[in-house]
């Protein structure tokens, strides 16, 4: 090839490149979108009682127990730290760890952790890097006066039944 | 092969029931920690008032007489006659953790933090009272 129909070709190639681009108009990256609001502005209230968070338990370890399951149930007040826990007979021992970090995941994200599931589902997976993530579903904050006292978290079988033990749970405070 | 006795969530709940009365008779806001042989967590209550920091504390204590089968005020009492080589064990040696023998066999232990130590274990006593099992 003689360097003049190199250059010809490199020139319809380079105009070929920016004819496509053009055409494409390549899709906004979604992080990039600047919303208006806060999402999740939740105010952090005062800290669960001991009563609350008790009643939270028993009515998560009753849904448990009726359907026959076993798992454990943890309570975190408004400042992340456990305020109170129970573990059913046979519950497995990675679910304690898992149980107070769901719960604790929901209270420092303001969100159940099924969002921080959902994100990572569909491909978000920066979630991953943020601290004390769960991306699992079972953590859900509790809201008292459009505040958030708490939350409760559920581990110990899949997180679709931990999500149900930790709805009837969480059913006691977020009406 | 052996067999041991094994703490039931029905368990955790009259040692919780009594310790948290034991408390409250004396206006002790404390955390009560209930775990297994293995120091893993069983049960766990923070009576409003008590600190995070309590609920920490008393997870370590209770894990610590669990897992050595003794009172934590034993190792709190051996490092103060002069054992110092006993601050580089992985135990909290502050009193308030007691095991839960049932004969010979440690079947758990309860951890107390937020009054003062010696109140803390009086509390734990009274939790472990409520099984009636012979010492």
């Amino acid at each position: 090839m003689s360097l003049k129909s190199a250059l010809t070709v490199a020139a319809a190639s380079a105009l070929f490149v920016a004819g496509a681009s053009l055409a494409q108009q390549p899709a906004q990256n979604p992080l990039d979108v600047v919303p208006d609001k806060m999402p999740n502005d939740i105010p952090y209230g005062s800290p669960i009682t001991l009563d609350h968070a008790q009643a939270a338990i028993a009515a998560a370890v009753a849904e448990s127990k009726k359907r026959g399951w076993k798992l454990n149930v943890a309570v975190v007040d408004s400042g992340a730290n456990l305020v109170a826990f129970a573990r059913q007979d046979g519950a497995q021992l990675a679910s304690i760890a898992i149980s107070e970090h769901k719960a604790r995941a929901a209270v420092k994200y303001r969100r159940e952790t099924k969002a921080l599931e959902g994100g990572v589902q569909s491909g978000l997976n920066y979630l991953l890097t943020l601290d004390d993530v769960i991306a699992s579903r079972g953590g859900i904050p509790l809201i008292q006066d459009g505040k958030m006292i708490g939350a409760i978290g559920c581990s110990g079988g899949t997180g679709s039944q931990d999500e149900v033990v930790c709805k009837a749970g969480a059913g006691t405070i977020n009406k | 092969m052996n067999s041991k006795p094994c703490l039931t969530l029905e368990d955790c709940k009259k040692i919780g029931a009594a310790a948290e009365a034991e408390a409250r008779k004396n206006k002790w806001n404390v955390t009560i920690a209930i775990l297994d042989d293995g120091g893993h967590l069983l049960w766990l209550i923070r009576m409003d008032g008590a600190t995070p920091f309590n609920g920490q504390v008393a997870i370590e204590k209770g894990r610590s007489a669990a897992v050595s089968r003794r009172t934590t005020k034993n190792w709190e009492d051996r490092i103060a006659a002069g054992r110092n080589a006993l601050l580089n064990m992985p135990v909290l040696p502050i009193q308030g953790g007691v095991p839960i023998m049932v004969g010979s066999e440690c079947v758990g232990a309860v951890g107390v933090s937020g009054v003062q130590s010696h109140e803390d274990e009086q509390i734990c006593n009274a939790g472990i009272a409520a099984l009636g099992l012979k010492t």
